[in-house]
């Protein structure tokens, strides 16, 4: 099989991630992963901490993300994002950190924590070691 | 003539000068190392931003948000950004003028100023500018919640319908050595031609719905662009103040130069005249 259905442009406040070409794109919506290939309607959805899986042929690239956009338009995705990794960009070390930090604070029962926010950067950390692992 | 007394005097005050100019050469170009990098990661994303909106504008339908709305437009508000200080040569000044012709070419709206930076601020309020808002002091520490609070204020008095149309007069930061005034148009949307998508294309999916995104994408773009806004100025002031205080500094030099020529020769002066005394004193001694 071979190529090259739509153009992807990852970009987040700091930098741009990932721009290239793919035939298929994954990516998680408030509601639920989606699947993109080629000729897909219009599309515009929020996103939500997760990972999204960018296809060339048969090489896959790995991306986490935290909160964002995404468009879809004339096989063309732009995904706009808080933050975005690709798996040889996660700060193992610092996910691991913040991974045991969050876990520390739910474990805490007291009421000065935050549980939501907590949830939120365990979450966070999760799919940054997950992606991390996808080398 | 001056005396040599004098001469050295000003030569050692233009040096001071020099030096001063030097230090403030050096920082500008430190700080306009950090802002230039800031602005040229932050583009990406705003460019993308606006060309997503742009989209939205072109496919959807108006009224799904007020922000996107059409209406009448009878109040404008100008957003001037200038600096919070001075000495970066016509950085300022440039602005300035720029925004008072563009506002006197709506002589006939309601017009009122929004500004940012001190510069912006002392300078439109002397001349009665009608200014309903200001902001000063955060170049030094540009945040993105310092655009926010801009934005916030500017969409609020949007949706009150006390402004129709937001325009930003601010210097783009194009290379070290060039900085272009830009008037860019804020608000409302007006979707740009684009050859590849039309009015009559089919509308987006939308999860999770239409009105929830825009909800959130819409204040997000405004902010974002008012973000760059702020680092495009600030990359642009560090440069600016680069420039000018190079050339204040090869002025001075030139100037301590032409001074020390003087100085040399007026001692030298002195001199021949100082031995002629004696020599005439000699003669006359015979």
């Amino acid at each position: 099989m071979k190529g090259k259905d739509f153009y992807i442009d990852i970009v987040t406040p700091s930098r741009t991630v990932f721009s290239g070409e793919a035939n298929k794109f994954f990516a998680p919506s408030v509601e639920g992963y989606f699947e993109i290939l080629k000729n897909h309607t219009p599309f515009l959805s929020i996103l939500k901490t997760g990972r999204i899986v960018i296809a060339q042929d048969a090489v896959k690239k790995y991306i986490a993300i935290s909160s964002g956009f995404a468009e879809v338009l004339n096989n063309r995705i732009t995904v706009l994002a808080e933050t975005a990794e690709s798996s040889e960009d996660v700060d193992v070390e610092r996910s691991q950190a913040s991974k045991e930090r969050a876990l520390k604070r739910l474990a805490d029962k007291s009421p000065s924590i935050d549980v939501e926010r907590a949830k939120v950067s365990l979450l966070r950390a999760l799919t940054r070691l997950s992606v991390a692992e996808m080398k | 003539m001056a005396t040599l007394r004098a001469i050295k005097r000003r030569i050692n005050s233009v040096k001071g000068t020099q030096k001063i100019t030097k230090a403030m050469n050096m920082v500008a170009a430190a700080k306009l190392r950090r802002a230039q990098e800031n602005i040229i990661n932050a583009r990406p994303y705003a460019y993308k931003m606006k060309s997503v909106l742009n989209d939205i504008a072109v496919l959807t339908d108006p009224d799904i948000h007020p922000l996107l709305e059409q209406r009448e437009i009878k109040k404008i508000c100008f957003v001037v950004v200038a600096g919070d200080r001075g000495l970066c040569g016509g950085f300022n000044s440039n602005v300035l003028r720029r925004a008072e012709s563009v506002y006197n070419e709506y002589n006939e709206f309601e017009r009122s100023v929004l500004t940012v930076g001190k510069k912006s601020r002392d300078f439109l309020k002397s001349r009665k500018y009608p200014v309903i808002c200001e902001y000063i002091n955060f170049f030094r520490a540009l945040k993105f919640s310092d655009a926010q609070h801009i934005i916030n204020w500017i969409i609020k008095l949007y949706l009150e319908r006390k402004l129709d149309k937001v325009d930003v007069i601010y210097n783009e930061f194009k290379s070290a050595l060039r900085q272009e005034i830009v008037v860019e148009h804020l608000l409302p949307f007006i979707p740009e031609d684009n050859k590849e998508i039309k009015r009559q294309d089919i509308d987006y999916v939308y999860e999770p719905s239409a009105d929830k995104i825009m909800d959130s994408l819409i204040p997000l773009h405004l902010n974002v662009q008012m973000w760059r806004i702020l680092l495009e100025s600030n990359a642009s002031e560090h440069a600016a103040r680069m420039t000018a205080m190079e050339a204040a500094t090869d002025n001075a030099q030139e100037m301590i130069e032409n001074l020390t020529l003087l100085f040399n020769r007026t001692r030298q002066q002195a001199i021949t005249k100082e031995l002629t005394e004696i020599v005439g004193g000699a003669e006359a001694l015979k």
